[in-house]
């Protein structure tokens, strides 16, 4: 159990830092370190999906419908498609130097993040 | 909650930093590798922000859940979390040095340097960084494996 939970937060954390750094050079108007801060955030999604759900298999929490365990599953799962936008966005501006997908790559960052956020707040506070 | 927070804070903050420092080594321009390294200055309050709150609640956590006050596993969190913010910060004043000398090479032609690409691939910086993830790595690990409690 405590692999999967080094391995599920390890995962988040670097995702959480991933998004971050996207977030900080979209604003500066960064485009190519942007789109290259935003791929390492794939392989640390994929590192918390996997620890997320041996940590679930573990503590057989898969039936479980606790609002906690339901917000951490839903923004780690389909909330993924707010960091695929945010992957587009920033490749578009990288191709097309665009200002407005540069703007769009940053909401989309500080959305993540705030996801992020909602879901380690309501996981380890353990919201009912 | 609030302890996993500041964690998340200090981890990811750190994380950021390492992102925006190896962005930094990639890059050719002295302009690009100075924007990327001032960056860095952005993530610090994130940093700064996890790396005492994790103290404080840590604390607060320790008296709340009645750990031994010869906890072994805290105790040498506490060494750790000590080791990763002087290698942090005696990492970070070189990477400020580099910063200085790539803004100065942008201003006098922004041409690629040598004298630039050996200060960002510093073997000493390199341990200093690396050292500090590592010990950040450890104490997240003894967090969560709480050796002999």
């Amino acid at each position: 159990m405590n692999l999967a939970l080094y391995v599920h937060l390890l995962g988040t954390m670097t995702l959480f830092g991933a998004a971050l750094t996207a977030l900080v050079t979209s604003l500066a108007g960064l485009p190519g370190p942007t789109a290259r801060a935003l791929l390492v955030a794939v392989p640390a999604w994929v590192l918390a999906l996997v620890g997320g759900h041996w940590l679930q298999h573990d503590l057989h929490l898969g039936d479980s419908n606790a609002t906690w365990l339901q917000l951490g599953r839903n923004i780690l799962e389909p909330g993924v498609l707010v960091l695929l936008l945010a992957i587009f966005a920033s490749w578009w501006w990288v191709r097309s130097a665009n200002p407005r997908a540069g703007r769009v790559t940053a909401g989309l960052s500080g959305i993540y993040i705030a996801l992020l956020a909602v879901a380690w707040l309501a996981m380890t506070g353990k919201w009912s | 909650m609030l302890h996993v927070t500041a964690a998340f804070l200090f981890v990811g903050g750190s994380v950021a930093a390492g992102i925006l420092n190896t962005l930094a080594v990639r890059s050719e321009l002295p302009s690009e590798i100075a924007a990327l390294l001032g960056l860095i200055r952005r993530t610090l309050p994130v940093i700064f922000v996890g790396v005492f709150g994790t103290l404080l609640f840590g604390v607060w956590l320790w008296h709340d859940l009645h750990y031994s006050l010869g906890a072994a596993w805290i105790w040498l969190s506490l060494a750790l979390w000590v080791v990763a913010n002087a290698l942090g910060g005696i990492g970070g004043r070189r990477q400020e040095q580099t910063r200085k000398l790539a803004e100065r090479l942008a201003g006098e032609g922004d041409r690629p340097s040598s004298e630039l690409h050996a200060a960002l691939r510093d073997p000493v910086a390199h341990a200093l960084n690396y050292g500090a993830g590592l010990a950040t790595l450890a104490i997240l690990a003894l967090m969560v494996w709480r050796p002999g409690s």
